[in-house]
């Protein structure tokens, strides 16, 4: 019995000793002029080309800041994406730290007060004025976490949209022009159908197929609807146009096969390496491909804006965001800051990235100039759309699963906006309270 | 019983000793070597399984501090057309993992025992389990992504019906929602199979092998002996593999995440599978944790019946 209540003694000499430690460690009084060290996280490849324009910011930093520790922590997208609420209100997490846009992220956290407000940086460094207005849309806040208005909770410094891929080489065997209508496209693809080529490559399990709606949509939407939608300013009519005009133009595409009927199950990688594999005329995808195709694909291939398409979806790239618990915020601003300088952004866009500051002029290859120089058009005339999964959380799946119904052929056109309406109406519900 | 035997065995009749008990400090020290094993319990089973259940009588998106809502998640779980989807699914996957690997695997354990074992040697019947187990090796995930695959519209699968003159067969096996959900069962009792032949190959090692040539020399046949000799003998491993393998079919999370993310159109979805959506994808806290505290109940007594079960038939057994 002895021997047990040593144990148990020593149990609790350990237990008050952590405690006492961690009290110790805690302490943090709010001034971080003096911080010696800045914790840095985020998880973008070391070879992409945020990831080589950071690993130069980190240097410029410690340049400019001598006797500054800085902690760099690279980590797993899932890792921060599934995390972030505990990383953010915890002692050990980061000074500065990337983190995905949007009202069930960034939104989320700011409402909840462990985002810095970042406002008067904005405003005093002058980051407000680089960035257009729609880049500022997933920078800015609310207090109920949503998206458009209120303050700063994150900065973007890289961009990205949805564009249209071809196979330069197949559109020229073929005898097919670059479409600069919707309906010069849709006869591009006619020519392929006739000869026997699937035009649209597609990847019913993952985003593609929502995207491709969205663009669809799009064509007849102005930026009252993209408010509606996605920044809930008034109700949206799923059953009217645009949407209905997206769900139509969609399952009409796949009835002409344009998009094969048996690409419900495929994932994104596959339309992608069908597509380095010169194996598909053209894919509807994001600009996050630019840098793979140029590194993989053997055959000709350019690119170009979804034909017609004023709005096109898009919006900026992730954003840095400081955590109120940051001991570093001084410093974690002049990081900011040097993110945003020409410099960096130029190296964004000679790494195949899409700069939100950059200068075309500075971009040495012509195909990367183009594909930054379309996202400047598209961004200077207010025509980023954002993504059509954003406005609820868990939406999604919900698109995934209504245009897998789509893609072969188990429901109809007005069967999936039945399916996409009633959770989009139940999120809007919960986040609004109306 | 054996007590008022006892007390009635004459006097001359030397008492059978007492048991030896140890002296009281003794035995208090053996709580010691308890303690480990319980303070895990309650950090790693018991503490979760008490949060899950509070949270799920709240609202709570992850972050912040959660809303005290009753029993709001489960009223609402109750009109959730995805959640009894995803339970018929459930039947499904019992079908898959549980129902077709067992009796498959009785019939494959009783003929590399009774007959390949006996008519080529022993080392043929090893060589053919370690095949059949070879599956429950490989990481489900992994397994899951090699058959997406083989089962994608231009997979080994497809390629193969063309090789034999079936194209017209030709289908997206796991997009098609009147397919996925058979394709998702075919590899699941693939996965499954080789689990009950390991352990009814182990049972059958146990079975006095005079019973077997007795049988033969009576004239029964190798139906006959696998009736009324492999399934009596064979029935706590039995169990034990039913047991097992519902409670894997209830919870089944990896293949599904691999193969399908519970679609298309939730043809697929899964208890588990739909816990993790709400969970972390529609960041509904307290409604996820009311999905998987539905399902640990389910579980929890499934696993009490099968036990039981179990119990009651090995008192039968013994004739008491």
């Amino acid at each position: 019995m002895q021997r047990i209540r040593r144990i148990v003694a020593a149990i609790a000499l350990a237990a008050t000793a952590t405690t006492t430690v961690a009290a110790c460690g805690g302490g943090d009084s709010g001034d971080d002029s003096g911080a010696k060290t800045l914790k840095l996280w985020h998880y973008e490849s070391a070879n992409s080309a945020m990831g080589v324009a950071w690993d130069r910011a980190i240097e410029i930093f410690k340049t400019e800041h001598p006797g500054v520790e800085v902690r760099f922590e690279r980590k797993a997208f899932e890792q921060i994406q599934q995390n972030a609420g505990m990383i953010v209100n915890s002692s050990e997490g980061p000074d500065i730290m990337e983190y995905n846009k949007g009202n069930a992220t960034a939104g989320l956290l700011s409402s909840q007060g462990l985002l810095t407000d970042l406002t008067a940086e904005a405003e005093k460094r002058g980051w407000a004025d680089k960035l257009s207005t729609s880049l500022q849309t997933t920078a800015r806040y609310s207090d109920k976490g949503v998206m458009g208005s209120g303050n700063w909770f994150g900065v973007p410094n890289y961009g990205e949209y949805v564009t249209v891929y071809y196979n330069k080489d197949l559109f020229q065997q073929n005898g097919v022009q670059v479409p600069t209508t919707l309906a010069e496209m849709t006869a591009a693809m006619d020519t392929f159908v006739a000869k026997g080529v699937t035009p649209l490559g597609m990847a019913g399990a993952e985003y593609p197929a929502g995207q491709l709606f969205y663009q669809l949509a799009l064509a007849k939407a102005d930026r009252q609807f993209v408010d509606n939608y996605q920044l809930y300013k008034n109700p949206v009519d799923f059953k009217a146009d645009p949407l209905k005009y997206g769900a139509d133009t969609f399952a009409d595409w796949v009835k002409k096969g344009y998009v094969a009927k048996n690409s419900a199950s495929l994932k994104a990688e596959d339309m992608g390496t069908a597509f380095i594999g010169g194996k598909t005329p053209m894919i509807v995808s994001g600009s996050w491909w630019y840098g793979r195709f140029k590194a993989e694909m053997k055959a000709n291939w350019d690119t170009f804006l979804f034909p017609g398409n004023t709005l096109q979806a898009g919006s900026s790239g992730n954003l840095w965001v400081v955590p109120t618990s940051s001991k570093a915020k001084s410093l974690a601003y002049d990081f900011i800051d040097i993110t945003l300088r020409p410099e960096i952004q130029d190296l964004i866009g000679n790494n195949g990235g899409v700069p939100v500051a950059g200068d075309p002029a500075k971009i040495t290859d012509a195909k990367d100039r183009k594909l930054i120089e379309d996202f400047n058009t598209v961004s200077k005339q207010d025509g980023l759309a954002f993504y059509p999964d954003w406005p609820v959380p868990g939406y999604y799946d919900v698109l995934v699963g209504g245009f897998q119904g789509l893609i072969n052929g188990s429901k109809s056109p007005d069967q999936v906006l039945d399916t996409i309406a009633k959770p989009y109406a139940d999120g809007v519900k919960e986040i609004t309270g109306k | 019983m054996a007590v008022s035997e006892t007390v009635a065995a004459p006097a001359a009749t030397p008492t059978p000793p007492a048991p030896r008990r140890a002296p009281r400090g003794r035995n208090a020290a053996y709580w010691l070597y308890l303690l480990p094993g319980a303070v895990l319990f309650v950090l790693v089973i018991g503490a979760p399984l008490v949060g899950t259940g509070y949270l799920s009588l709240t609202k709570w998106s992850g972050v912040g501090d959660p809303t005290f809502i009753g029993l709001d998640n489960y009223r609402q779980l109750l009109h959730d057309e995805v959640f009894w989807a995803s339970f018929r699914n459930t039947v499904a996957m019992l079908v898959a993992m549980v129902v077709a690997p067992t009796v498959l695997g009785l019939l494959l354990a009783s003929v590399l025992f009774d007959i390949i074992g006996r008519r080529f040697k022993p080392r043929t019947a090893a060589a053919l389990r370690a095949a059949f187990y070879l599956p429950q090796v490989l990481p489900v995930v992994v397994a899951g992504i090699v058959w997406g695959w083989i089962l994608r519209p231009d997979g080994a699968f497809n390629s193969l019906l063309d090789a034999v003159g079936l194209g017209a067969l030709r289908h997206d096996w796991l997009g098609d929602p009147g397919t996925a959900l058979p394709s998702v069962m075919a590899v699941m009792i693939w996965v499954q199979i080789g689990y009950p032949v390991v352990v009814f190959m182990a049972a059958l090692q146990r079975v006095d092998p005079e019973l077997y040539e007795a049988a033969e020399v009576d004239g029964a046949n190798w139906l006959h002996r696998f009736r009324a000799i492999t399934l009596p003998q064979i029935r706590p491993e039995t169990f034990v593999v039913a047991l097992t393998c519902t409670i894997a079919a209830l919870k089944v999370f990896g293949p599904i995440f691999a193969l399908t993310r519970g679609g298309p159109e939730n043809a697929t979805n899964v208890p588990s599978y739909f816990a993790y959506y709400t969970f972390f994808k529609k960041l509904q806290v307290g409604y996820g944790s009311a999905i998987s505290t539905v399902l640990t109940l389910i579980i929890v007594v499934v696993a009490v019946v099968f036990i039981w079960m179990q119990a009651r038939s090995e008192r039968r057994d013994r004739g008491f």
